[in-house]
């Protein structure tokens, strides 16, 4: 009888993925914009942060750059991930060793393709990104994108709505660094702060800002309410 | 420039050499690796029993870890029933695989741990913290009721927020003692914030990380349930 | 023929000189690859919580800017310049997938705790930095003691940050336990009236606090050194 009664019970309650939840995508998504930027808690893509975040213009643009890149090498990477490089995949074998160096050179591949084809196609559109896209594929978050989505196990639906926060959380957090960075001009800084040490000082004061984000938390309404 | 003919010959050759180099490596490697991670896993298992091993986790070699598995511990596999399933060793079950399969297709590990101090039944659970999964490993004591030890992991790359439930040793400490049943109806045992009302059933949120406590509170909720009907099986 | 005038330069030129040992000393202090040159900032700063592990990144990190600065300015002449990024990438990757197997089998715990990190050496921009910036444009041997010199002077920089988050942040260095409120601690801040006030700093755990602490030594460094203050 009590047997009975615990098996009901367990099998009534639902796997977390018997179902969608819209609130998990959601979830990861403002997890990888604010809490978990990419820049401000992970230190990735810093090096383009400091070096293009002294206009607010060239910030969007290599902002709006990395969006488009991390949402779809991501995916392109998780496919490589699960098809090609994982037990179940096309070789039957084990090739996660070689997963380091496919995931470089698929984003490589496809940057340098993407700028071949907004070059042809895009005039505008190559002359306001294209001189950031050689500045992707060293863009540690890029790679960081789809090495996290790996450790995570995302799903193809995680993975993409992750990389896509991911690339929002980086522009956010250029294009507001960059705003600070115009008006920090007319501030009177110690000189041997200027430029990169207050930078830094203003990147880590972000950080903690966006950190104290942390106790929104839509999904988990949406997913036990 | 260089012709087309040479770039496709030299990508051709660098592949080769690069994968073929680190193919060997790899398998030359793969026993070494292999046993690094059976200790790891050991050693994670054996955190939830640490005050019962008679010497300090942290200072025993990889050697004696693997011998005390092998010596003292007893591996069962039990199906989504709670049966156990013939042919299967505990510890070569992945939970993270596991999860991927249908809830009626899954395979849970039951270590038994016997020891000069009693029996530990010691079992894995697996759950969603808020931003990250969570897991952790049980242990019963053979009352199938009060918990003996818990030890917690997550997956997370920067330690700080949410990792103190797997970082301060204080929070799986407060599991000591407490007993998942209530007059005889299982009723877990949850992490609250702000005040405990039940002191043997429930322990206290951690600072910092207070919503992660929900997702433990589920995890264990849910993982310990699937154990139950295999222990009501051994009470018999 | 091309190759005896390398030789006699070879020869001409001590091996290990004083242009050798400025490579070496440069990166350390004057032209810190963190602190001056801003590069490779990005991933490993996340392992400066604890010193073990940046002491490990950074030699992972030396060991593959020496060896990738090597392998491409042996492999300069040759290499195609339409895929020259690619193929600078592929051979970092696959000196980083060295380290991550010899790590792997080294200390496993270890490696587990550095997770991606080890990965994101790839793209750490010191690495392509110096690819592109000396090592496709000088000899090997240079190239090879250039790497190691800016290896170190980033590892330098990350054993600094975190020698300060461990110490200051869960009061420990390198493991040893020196100041908390258990009889595991050299002070035990319960018994040691002196060092009751103490509580370790929160905030040092937090990403931001090496942030602040290569903050403050850019500061210091400049105050110091004139010459590197940033005018524009």
């Amino acid at each position: 009888m009590r047997n009975a009664m615990c098996r009901a019970a367990h099998t009534s309650y639902l796997s977390p993925h018997t179902f969608i939840k819209m609130g998990d995508l959601l979830n990861i998504f403002i997890k990888s914009v604010f809490i978990e930027n990419m820049v401000l808690a992970y230190f990735l893509g810093m090096c383009s942060f400091l070096a293009v975040s002294k206009s607010v213009k060239t910030a969007i643009g290599l902002g709006a750059a990395v969006v488009f890149v991390l949402t779809l090498t991501v995916p392109i990477n998780w496919f490589i991930n699960e098809k090609i490089l994982g037990p179940n995949g096309i070789f039957g074998m084990d090739l996660t060793f070689l997963r380091f160096i496919l995931f470089i050179a698929t984003i490589a591949a496809f940057v340098q393709l993407v700028e071949m084809a907004v070059e042809k196609f895009s005039p505008s559109l190559y002359n306001a990104l294209g001189i950031f896209l050689p500045l992707i594929t060293v863009n540690c978050s890029i790679l960081g994108g789809a090495l996290f989505m790996v450790a995570r196990e995302y799903n193809l639906a995680e993975a993409t709505t992750f990389g896509f926060g991911s690339g929002i959380g980086f522009m956010v957090a250029i294009v507001v660094m960059a705003a600070i960075r115009e008006k920090i001009r007319y501030s009177a800084v110690p000189p041997a702060l200027r430029g990169l040490g207050i930078a830094f000082l203003l990147t880590g004061l972000m950080g903690i800002a966006f950190m104290s984000l942390m106790g929104i938390n839509p999904g988990n309404y949406m997913t036990h309410h | 420039m260089h012709s087309n003919k040479y770039v496709t010959v030299y990508t051709v050759i660098m592949t080769l050499v690069v994968s073929v180099v680190l193919a060997v490596v790899v398998s030359g490697l793969k026993p070494i690796h292999d046993d690094n991670a059976a200790v790891y896993k050991k050693r994670e298992i054996l955190k939830a029993v640490k005050g019962y091993l008679g010497s300090d986790l942290d200072k025993m070699s990889d050697k004696e870890v693997l011998d005390l598995f092998d010596k003292n511990i007893k591996q069962v596999v039990i199906d989504a029933n709670g049966k156990p399933v013939e042919g299967e060793k505990a510890e070569d079950l992945d939970m993270a695989q596991e999860e991927k399969k249908p809830l009626a297709d899954r395979h849970y590990p039951v270590f038994t741990f016997e020891s000069d101090k009693g029996t530990f039944y010691l079992v894995s659970i697996r759950g969603n913290g808020l931003w990250d999964k969570i897991w952790g490993t049980i242990a019963l004591k053979d009352d199938f009721n009060t918990i003996a030890g818990a030890s917690f992991g997550h997956v997370g790359e920067t330690p700080g927020l949410g990792a103190e439930i797997s970082d301060n040793p204080a929070f799986p400490k407060q599991f000591e003692g407490k007993t998942i049943n209530e007059d005889g109806k299982y009723v877990s045992v949850a992490v609250v914030k702000g005040g405990i009302k039940k002191p043997a059933h429930q322990v206290d949120a951690i600072t910092g990380a207070t919503i992660t406590s929900k997702g433990v509170t589920e995890m264990l909720d849910r993982g310990l349930r699937i154990y139950l009907p295999y222990f009501e099986s051994l009470k018999k | 023929m091309a190759e005896i005038a390398t030789q006699v330069e070879q020869e001409k030129e001590p091996f290990f000189g004083k242009k050798e040992r400025k490579l070496l000393t440069d990166p350390l202090s004057d032209n810190n690859p963190i602190t001056v040159q801003v590069l490779g900032i990005c991933s490993a700063l996340a392992v400066t919580t604890l010193v073990n592990k940046a002491f490990v990144m950074a030699i992972a990190v030396t060991f593959v800017t020496a060896m990738s600065n090597f392998a491409v300015s042996f492999l300069r002449k040759g290499m195609p310049k339409q895929i020259r990024m690619i193929v600078q990438l592929v051979v970092v990757a696959f000196l980083v997938t060295l380290v991550e197997l010899a790590l792997k089998a080294a200390n496993y715990p270890i490696w587990k705790e550095l997770s991606v990190y080890i990965g994101l050496i790839i793209t750490n921009c010191i690495v392509m930095g110096r690819l592109e910036a000396y090592a496709m444009a000088n000899k090997p041997w240079r190239s090879f003691v250039d790497g190691i010199g800016n290896g170190l002077g980033y590892g330098v920089i990350l054993i600094i940050v975190a020698a300060f988050r461990e110490l200051f942040g869960k009061g420990s260095l390198a493991g040893f336990q020196i100041i908390g409120n258990t009889p595991d601690y050299l002070i035990d801040t319960t018994k040691n009236s002196f060092f009751s006030w103490y509580m370790p700093n929160n905030m040092m755990v937090i990403p931001a606090a090496a942030l602040f602490l290569i903050g403050s030594i850019i500061w210091i460094q400049r105050s110091k050194n004139q010459n590197l203050v940033d005018v524009s």
